[in-house]
């Protein structure tokens, strides 16, 4: 049955329109809002979810007149022909402003010194060391849920006066006793110990410009431009020298070229074309880095080596071992898993920050050290200190052990890698204590294992949601029968069918993460005691909506790793090459995504193949520019 | 009882950071005149500013209390010795807190909050601040030492909103620095140099603009618009700004603080600063969280200050050197601060002369929290609202929320109540108050199998080795020595007692042929309160 705009019209006016846009809108699912004769490619998203539960048959609920599997085909062939089998593109080019911490770091790395919010230090104290991220508002996530997609967090006035301000306490302290060795960096040459303003001459001038324009715009700067700057400051020598160049370098740190990533590529309107391989270069830095490119990315988009797909390859691995790189977790992968939620899961500061810590150094030693994607699932490498060590009480041992030192009543320590070798319930990521205690009950657990390790899109749940009964007659039902009962309403069922066989299935772990269930009865942590229940009562069995059934986690686990493999694999690729561009996926990126998942699965690909596979794709590798330029 | 006290005074030189700030403001000095504040009948007053400095961990009592002496007859304390030179300008309180034991985070609340069941009112600093606070570019300070400690939030807070939420504190001084004198648009040479930024900015703008594609142009909008609107609000600034007699550009910004010392010092300096340009009449400041493990690495002290303050539990002479050095740095920055205050003229004064500064700590003793005989002391004349160079010692404990009472009345808020309070702390500006007496009283010790009975005055050892060691003063014989455990020291809260006369029952035993007490079974005061402060607090 070939699929027409049409009949798929006519398919909506059938099955779909009564509840979602007629009048009732169910789970802001409006048909009236979209068109299928455009079949705009903004709209990939609600088309993507509405094929999902049409080719599942989740949709319509069960208690309506179902479309016939022809019905059904031909609306999933309408769909993959717009939205799926479409032609690789690279998406228009968008200018977006650096993220907060894109910027902490690029004036870091631009000045040689941190902008520092300087306090004591002090055991268990909370201060955020950064002026810049103590000082600029939070930048809300973008449409793709990162924060380094900008796009919609516009330039405002407040922000141009922080940007103003950091820029003045930057230039204050380059030019201070303080800023002596940046100063000397940024110069080249040997200074005297006791450099002056007045001792600063005209050569110094021009060295500095020279240095700071390109490395600031993160390209080159015309000769024209410099000289157009050396002019401002010829007559002027000593102090007024100085604060000449301050300024100048303050117009440099306020103006679009710094302030923007994007906006001084080279460009041929109304074409699709590589990015020259400074854009390459600085979109390879900020994905890795979250950081401007430091001297040799610089020296390898100078000599254009960059484009060489080798050596960009070469580039990944070697910026995947500096210590920049642990940017991928504590940014990328914290925003895409949420875990910043951990931060209210524990009140003891010990154990919150050994727990949080936990996963962050995990995702690190995955992204750094080659190691697979799919060990995110299960791996036998864990980080633990001697505050959290109990919760593996047969491995524990060979941490190094901790020694207190005299006069320390508390002190937070960093973890240590630990391999698990005979520790139940835990290996990967999902039964990590504080990944488990963010998602507190079945619910919350199942929802965030399908949404961000499956990827898979659950809609907004209906608005006409019946009460969850505790009751049915006399019978009071248990937490497991509440929902048994509550997945009996077709639209509850939807969504619920796939989220409480998940979640039950983590009901050997307490609400802090402790596991039940273990042979070994060690007492646990402080801190990690709950209401629990007695683990014979526990039932942890299920089945997924795919047929397969399962006991208890590790039965899960071991699905999850088989059959469910590709979705985890898919979702990583998804959601790494959406961080890396900075903005939503869009159909057009299917492919790119499509053939690095295969890649993947094949070779049982490390996240360093990942990368590389982002660092390689068309998308990141080329833009399109509109052709109403005028030059 | 040999007073063992060796402590280095070299360790405590002043850093470097100390003669940084005043020469940029010597010729400064002369406006200041005209930062006065004119009163009703249209005379030029000096403005009263308040400022209070609070000290973690309570003390080390044999150090800080001034046993003996009067109203106007007194020794000040070895731990009071760093600002003894300024003895003309204090008002040291005793007797001040009327609770067993307190918390960290209840003595916080406490401090300027009068009661630590205050939660849903402000701070007394705040409400200074509303009454006074109008006039000048910012309102109050918040200022503190370290960061947040996230264990008991409560411990870092001293002041406290209107609704008795905490209030956030700052703690980097070139960042106080720069909002107190470096806000850019305030300062007329900055806008001038915006202006030209702007122009700049805005012409490489519009050259992009050219070059650019649709996606972009929105974009570049965005941001010109952002530099029309900075131009707007400059061209309102420059019309409407109304001029500082001190050039805020000339005030220099202080350097990078490289250690603990150098923080603190300079934002003592800001403080100052902040008053006598009066930019703000109002500031607290803490030297600390209230239960500190800060570590003073530049005195060489390498253990937690929190663990050094439990000096009984904890106890080895090096600690107790290591405490008293910590307690002794706060003095000194306690005496850096009125140095400061003193060093500013202030209309016919100095700057102290129309301040009060309230200084002080949470408990009375750091190991454990007993909470009376807090330390107390005020500062400054605060244009005649206290009289000075006195030791007040009240006879019975006093809450501190009449002291709170009383400022505040005194800085001329309507107010007749707070927190617990409902009458005025008496004595401040030199009225009449119920002053500490001694009593004649019998002391005589009476032996029984095993037991003692003494009756007579306890001390603590002013032996620094001895600091688990009491004794009890009987007339004519030799004092009755006590080594008691924590337990005996918390359950029968010796703190307390010590300076009064009790009677006390124990075990007893035979050391060297004198007597010595080893378990202490019963124990009352002769005059006061047998189980001090019914409230924990």
């Amino acid at each position: 049955m070939e699929a027409t705009p049409e009949s798929v019209s006519t398919f909506l006016d059938q099955y779909c329109i009564q509840c979602h846009g007629g009048e009732k809108v169910k789970g802001k699912v409006d048909f009236t809002t979209v068109s299928v004769e455009t079949a705009s490619k903004e709209h990939f998203d609600f088309w993507e979810l509405a094929a999902e539960v049409v080719d599942y048959e989740d949709m319509p609920p069960e208690d309506e007149k179902q479309p016939t599997a022809e019905e059904r085909a031909a609306f999933q062939q309408w769909y993959e022909a717009n939205y799926i089998h479409v032609a690789a593109s690279p998406g228009v080019f968008q200018p977006r402003r650096l993220s907060t911490p894109e910027y902490r770091n690029t004036m870091r790395a631009l000045f040689g010194f941190d902008l520092e919010n300087k306090v004591a230090k002090s055991e268990q104290t909370a201060i955020e060391p950064s002026l810049i991220l103590k000082l600029m508002p939070t930048d809300p996530p973008g449409e793709s849920g990162f924060i380094n997609d900008t796009h919609a967090a516009p330039l405002s006035t407040v922000l141009w006066d922080q940007y103003a301000y950091f820029s003045e306490v930057a230039l204050h302290q380059l030019f201070s006793p303080q800023g002596h060795k940046a100063l000397k960096s940024m110069l080249g040459e040997e200074l005297p110990g006791k450099f002056k303003h007045s001792d600063f001459t005209q050569k110094h001038a021009r060295q500095l410009i020279e240095h700071f324009a390109p490395i600031a715009n993160r390209r080159p700067v015309d000769q024209k431009d410099i000289n157009e700057i050396l002019t401002q400051l010829e007559p002027l020598s000593g102090v007024k020298l100085v604060d000449a160049l301050k300024f100048e370098m303050k117009t440099i740190l306020m103006s679009p070229g710094f302030l923007y990533r994007g906006m001084r590529m080279k460009r041929t309107p109304g074409q699709q074309q590589p990015v020259d391989s400074y854009e390459l270069a600085e979109r390879l830095s900020y994905f890795l880095w979250e950081d401007m490119p430091d001297q040799e990315l610089r020296q390898c988009a100078a000599d254009g080596s960059l484009k060489d797909p080798e050596t960009l390859s070469a580039q990944v691995e070697r910026m995947l071992a500096s210590p920049k790189a642990r940017s991928l977790s504590d940014s990328f992968a914290t925003q895409w898993l949420v875990l910043d939620e951990i931060d209210d899961a524990y009140s003891d500061p010990y154990l919150l920050d050994s727990f949080k810590n936990q996963p962050l150094d995990f995702l690190n030693y995955l992204f750094t050290e080659k190691r697979p994607v799919i060990e995110l699932i299960d791996s036998d490498v864990t980080f633990a200190s001697h505050v959290t060590a109990s919760i593996y009480p047969k491995d524990k041992n060979k941490l190094e052990k901790y020694v207190k030192p005299k006069g320390i009543e508390k002190q937070v320590v960093p973890n240590q890698k630990l391999a698990l070798e005979n520790t139940e319930g835990r290996g990967g990521l999902l039964t990590m204590p504080a990944v488990l205690a963010m998602n507190r009950g079945p619910i919350l657990r199942g929802t965030w294992t399908l949404r961000k390790v499956l990827g898979e899109h659950l809609g907004e749940p209906p608005a006409d949601v019946p009460p969850i009964q505790s009751t049915i007659g006399d019978k009071k039902l248990s937490f497991r029968e509440k929902f048994e009962h509550h997945r009996a309403n077709a639209s509850c069922a939807r969504c619920h069918d796939k989220i409480d066989p998940l979640g039950f299935a983590f009901e050997g772990y307490n609400d802090k993460g402790a596991y039940l269930l273990s042979s070994n009865k060690s007492p646990l942590p402080k801190g990690m005691q709950s209401k629990d229940k007695t683990p014979a009562k526990i039932d942890t069995s299920g089945q997924l909506t795919t047929g397969e059934s399962f006991q208890n986690f590790e039965e899960l686990k071991a699905l999850l790793l088989t059959t469910r493999r590709e979705d985890i694999v898919r979702n990583a690729v998804e959601q790494t090459l959406s961080y890396a561009l900075c903005r939503k996926l869009e159909s057009h990126d299917g492919p790119a995504v499509e053939s690095i998942t295969t890649t993947l699965l094949e070779s049982d690909g490390t996240w360093q193949d990942l990368f590389t596979g982002v660092a390689n794709s068309l998308p990141f590798r080329e833009t399109i520019f509109s052709s109403d330029s005028e030059s | 009882m040999k007073r063992n006290w060796s402590i280095n005074r070299r360790t405590f030189l002043r850093g470097a950071a100390g003669a940084m700030m005043p020469l940029p403001f010597l010729n400064l000095m002369e406006a200041s005149a005209d930062t006065g504040v004119k009163n009703l009948a249209g005379e030029t007053t000096p403005p009263l500013r308040f400022m209070s400095l609070f000290k973690p961990n309570g003390v080390h009592p044999p150090s800080w209390n001034i046993n003996g002496g009067t109203e106007n007859d007194f020794r000040m304390s070895p731990l009071m010795a760093p600002f003894s030179q300024h003895q003309d300008d204090l008002l040291i309180l005793d007797n001040m807190g009327d609770y067993g034991f307190s918390s960290h985070t209840n003595s916080t609340r406490r401090f300027l909050g009068g009661h630590h069941g205050n939660t849903e009112q402000a701070s007394m600093d705040q409400l200074i601040a509303d009454h006074i606070g109008s006039e000048t570019a910012h309102r109050s300070l918040e200022l503190t030492t370290e960061g947040l400690f996230t264990g008991q939030i409560g411990c870092s807070y001293i002041s406290y909103g209107p609704d008795g939420a905490p209030l956030p504190r700052e703690s980097d001084p070139q960042l106080i620095f720069d909002r107190l004198f470096r806000s850019p648009l305030d300062i007329p040479s900055k806008r001038t140099e915006m202006t030209s930024l702007l122009d700049r900015v805005r012409d490489d703008a519009n050259s992009l603009m050219r070059k650019a594609g649709s996606e972009d142009k929105d974009t570049l909008d965005e941001y010109l618009s952002v530099v029309r609107e900075t131009e707007k609000r400059i061209e309102v600034m420059n019309k409407g700004g109304k001029s500082s007699p001190i050039k805020f550009e000339d005030i220099e910004r202080p350097p990078l603080a490289t250690n603990l010392d150098e923080q603190v010092e300079t934002m003592i300096d800001l403080i100052a600063l902040a008053m006598w340009t009066d930019s703000t009449r109002c500031a607290s400041y803490m030297l600390g969280n209230s239960n500190s493990r800060m570590i003073f690495d530049f005195l060489d002290i390498h253990e937690q200050h929190h663990y050094l303050s439990h000096f009984f539990r904890n106890f080895s002479r090096e600690n107790i050197d290591s405490l008293l050095k910590i307690s002794l740095w706060h003095m000194e920055k306690f005496d850096y601060l009125l140095t400061k205050m003193k060093s500013y003229k202030d209309h016919n004064g100095s700057l102290l002369d129309h301040s009060v500064v309230l200084f002080g700590s949470g408990m009375g003793h750091s190991d454990n929290h007993t909470a009376q005989r807090v330390p107390t002391i005020l500062a400054g004349q605060g244009g005649g609202m206290l009289k000075t160079g006195r030791y007040l010692r009240y006879s019975e404990n006093q809450e501190l929320s009449d002291l709170h009472l009383g400022l505040m009345q005194g800085f001329g808020l309507p107010i007749d109540s707070f927190a617990n309070s409902s009458a005025p702390l008496p004595g401040l500006d030199g009225s009449a108050f119920n002053e500490y007496r001694e009593r004649p009283f019998d002391s005589w010790i009476k032996l029984s199998s095993g037991k003692v009975t003494v009756q007579g005055r306890l001390v603590m050892s002013e032996n620094l080795d001895e600091a688990k060691t009491f004794y009890i003063e009987v007339a004519d014989k030799e004092p009755v020595r006590m080594d008691v455990q924590f337990r005996d020291f918390h359950d029968f809260n010796l703190a307390y007692h010590v300076g009064t006369p009790i009677t006390l029952t124990g075990d007893r035993s035979e050391k060297d042929g004198q007597l010595q007490i080893t378990k202490i079974s019963d124990l009352k005061s002769v005059f006061g309160k047998s189980q001090p402060g019914k409230k924990n607090g």
